[in-house]
């Protein structure tokens, strides 16, 4: 996956109306009136969150029923989690190597102080 | 190993480990570049380059090879050194043209734990486009939420 498109999700991911906007679409196809519901806001505020997420391609607006309800597009939410995974082996990986080296250094201390 | 890799209360990723060495010991393996060229990076992989500069508002650049060959850099800029307790830095990973994609920014914490050391390590999430001040908190627990939804729908 290209950064572009992970800083894309990423800053999409950002705030917390387009989050609950996302959240909401799990259960299914919704209008961006039944959308704008819970929340404070005006139907332009909701429809300016609804673009970033779009252009995201976080959501899909079908352009077939009238209503354009919005849909939710699993992929590049995937494409962030497993950029997430990679930097969890990375650590992992790394601490595990680090211990090793640190136990292989501590020995060679060890020998050291015993021949002064 | 003694460690487990938990989520706080903001689900950013977090990876604890008590290592059986003194804290001193753990501090200059991560501000030394001959110790970190011996450790970082996974099982396999080779560093060909580590150069840091380990200062505050000092950069470092490191880069590692696979077992398949393939070249990964990575670089940052410290933030906060204080030696022996924590370190701070920036995180990224560069693409094949050398540009530095997105920006984590990472906390390693040593605490002393008797003869032992425990490492906190904290990476948090911030915006590379709209500034550092507004940090993304509950996202990951958006993804994992997400992720369960894909499951349900494979």
């Amino acid at each position: 996956m290209a950064v572009d498109h992970l800083s894309r999700t990423f800053s999409a991911l950002a705030d917390p109306t387009r989050r609950a906007i996302l959240a909401r679409l799990i259960s299914g196809e919704t209008s961006v009136t039944e959308l704008a519901e819970p929340f404070e806001m005006s139907l332009p505020a909701i429809s300016k969150h609804l673009k970033v997420l779009e252009r995201a391609g976080l959501i899909v607006r079908s352009r077939e029923a009238q209503w354009r309800p919005c849909k939710l597009e699993a992929r590049p939410l995937k494409g962030a989690s497993d950029w997430l995974e990679r930097y969890r082996i990375f650590w992992e990986q790394s601490l595990d190597r680090l211990e090793g080296y640190l136990k292989e250094l501590q020995g060679k201390e060890k020998r050291r102080g015993r021949k002064h | 190993m003694a460690g487990s890799i938990s989520a706080t209360a903001d689900r950013e990723l977090v990876v604890t480990r008590v290592i059986d060495a003194p804290r001193r010991l753990v501090f200059k393996a991560w501000t030394h570049p001959e110790h970190i060229a011996r450790w970082w990076g996974p099982q396999g992989f080779t560093t060909i380059h580590c150069d840091m500069d380990i200062r505050v508002g000092g950069t470092y650049r490191f880069g590692m090879r696979s077992p398949q060959g393939t070249e990964h850099w990575k670089r940052g800029v410290y933030r906060e050194i204080v030696e022996p307790e924590r370190i701070v830095f920036t995180f990224a990973w560069e693409d094949p043209d050398g540009h530095p994609g997105y920006e984590l920014l990472t906390t390693v914490t040593f605490s002393e734990q008797g003869t032992k050391t425990r490492l906190t390590l904290h990476q948090a999430m911030f915006e590379t486009t709209e500034g550092r001040d507004g940090h993304v908190t509950g996202w990951t627990s958006c993804l994992e939420r997400f992720a369960d939804y894909m499951l349900t729908m494979a």
